[in-house]
């Protein structure tokens, strides 16, 4: 059994976090992979600026820097942002997986043009920032957003029957009118709609989580990791004063 | 009267502050710029590892914070890596200028190809970093670096004997091994050294502290500043949440020697 950490950008709830937990089930339990899903000390409100960014990418480096000698075979981020996977692999020695670049280097291999749903506008420039770093922007058909907030604690429960139509909608608008020839879900807080499109949808649907974690087994077990000269180690590690951030971080917020 | 904030992106003693202040007197400013140097509460020991850029987004970003509200017309931040610069972006209105841009950017107005002269080939992530944002990476002739551990404190101190010679063989090698029509030094850190390469190199050596100091200049007379649709602003603000995180970085750190590199 191979244990993997899922690292969730949102402070530790056990409600919350067992909501995104459920996506353990969107894996074949043969598969043998055992998911533990950890929120963090505090977290910014959002994941959508500058701002945003710089808190989380502590947050979850913190939250997830020890997960090697904790045991773990491999480490997820719970968002399509691939938030602090850079800096969780300078440290790793274990697979550090993003749905991010795992959903759209994907899709490239079972289309040319993707189409990403979001919730709402302010989720492209996540999008726009992997592509564009990976040199792949071309291929982003559009990203056709429905303009509905997103709740990311609650995620889509009890409004299935307003967003799953409007969705497909924009699924189907994503073909026809962008050449979209792969669709894939903007957020991981999406995979309650998963099943109802891709169902609907005649092209392949992306669903970024569970493809995170087969895409982290699969480098487990060809014993594939993250390049060293890409993601080189630090000369001093200085994890006693992230730590010390997040600690004061969450007195801070009163998330502890 | 315009008033610049100059993040420095280390915690530091007010004489290895001198040192980075004495980059004003490499060019001239418009009569009436201030310029004040303001350090970091706590900082990564250095930058080569994505670790340590997230500590440094961090450490530069909570220094900045206030800068608006502190009177200041500009932001600038001393070091090529331009980090915090971003996320200050989304916080102020007030231009905020990273070196590192600007001198990339910059040397695509006097050439087409550049290379960067650096102390060791750690840095290369930095440059790399900025230039894959701006979408530049094929403009990068080469990263030459001499192989000297620096000393972000000290700067070049007592080993100009050292250091400024083989800076220059390794700008000769860039502009005739590797093609590049522009070099930019690697650091601000290394700006004692411009004088010198530029005196002796045929092409034009970018100092980036000097040049962002021109640009924040030319920011403020033009009435320039950052896009708001390139970097919006946070919907919920956590300027307490950063400021304790740089407290609690401070405290955590407080009375421990710099560590010695090797």
């Amino acid at each position: 059994m191979r244990r993997f950490l899922v690292l969730v950008l949102l402070p530790q709830e056990p409600s919350v976090i067992e909501r995104r937990a459920r996506q353990r089930h969107l894996v074949p339990d043969h598969w043998g992979i055992e998911l533990h899903y950890r929120g963090v000390q505090a977290a910014p409100a959002t994941n959508l600026c500058p701002a945003d960014f710089a808190l989380a990418e502590i947050a979850l480096f913190e939250a997830g820097f020890t997960a090697q000698e904790e045991g773990f075979d491999a480490v997820l981020v719970d968002s399509m942002s691939d938030t602090a996977v850079d800096a969780l692999r300078s440290v790793l020695d274990i697979p550090v997986v993003g749905p991010g670049r795992a959903a759209f280097l994907t899709a490239l291999m079972l289309g040319e043009r993707v189409s990403v749903l979001a919730m709402w506008s302010h989720w492209a420039v996540l999008y726009t920032r992997t592509l564009g770093a990976m040199g792949l922007l071309s291929r982003l058909a559009s990203v056709r957003s429905i303009e509905e907030a997103p709740d990311t604690r609650h995620l889509l429960a009890g409004k299935e029957a307003e967003i799953f139509p409007k969705l497909l909608e924009a699924g189907r608008l994503a073909i026809e009118e962008d050449g979209a020839d792969v669709i894939c879900l903007g957020s991981t807080t999406l995979y309650q709609a998963h099943a109802y499109l891709a169902e609907r949808l005649p092209v392949p649907v992306i669903n970024p989580a569970p493809l995170s974690y087969l895409v982290a087994d699969i480098m487990f077990a060809l014993s594939l990791r993250p390049s060293r000269r890409a993601h080189p180690k630090p000369l001093l590690d200085q994890q006693a004063m992230v730590r010390a951030m997040m600690t004061a971080a969450a007195r801070q917020e009163g998330t502890r | 009267m315009p008033k610049i904030l100059v993040l420095v992106p280390f915690p530091m003693a007010a004489d290895q502050l001198a040192l980075r202040q004495a980059q004003s007197k490499a060019v001239p400013l418009e009569p009436g710029t201030t310029l004040h140097y303001r350090p970091v509460k706590a900082a990564p020991r250095t930058y080569v590892s994505q670790q340590d850029y997230v500590l440094a987004d961090l450490s530069l970003f909570e220094a900045g914070l206030s800068a608006q509200a502190d009177g200041f017309d500009a932001v600038i931040i001393d070091t090529v890596s331009d980090s915090g610069v971003n996320a200050l972006r989304s916080m102020l209105d007030i231009p905020v200028v990273g070196p590192g841009r600007a001198m990339f950017l910059n040397a695509l107005m006097l050439g087409d190809r550049f290379s960067i002269l650096a102390m060791w080939k750690h840095w290369s992530g930095l440059y790399k970093k900025t230039l894959t944002e701006l979408g530049l990476m094929e403009r990068l002739a080469s990263v030459r670096s001499i192989d000297i551990v620096p000393d972000n404190r000290n700067l070049l101190g007592g080993k100009e004997e050292d250091v400024f010679p083989k800076l220059l063989e390794a700008g000769k090698r860039a502009i005739e091994e590797d093609g590049a029509d522009v070099l930019l030094l690697g650091s601000t850190t290394m700006h004692q050294a411009h004088g010198y390469l530029a005196e002796r190199l045929p092409v034009p050596v970018i100092n980036p502290g000097p040049l962002s100091y021109k640009m924040a200049e030319t920011a403020i007379a033009l009435r320039l500043s950052h896009s708001r649709a390139g970097y919006p602003k946070p919907m919920v603000e956590k300027s307490a949440m950063v400021r304790a995180m740089m407290d609690g970085a401070a405290a955590a750190e407080r009375g421990r020697p710099v560590e010695k590199l090797s």
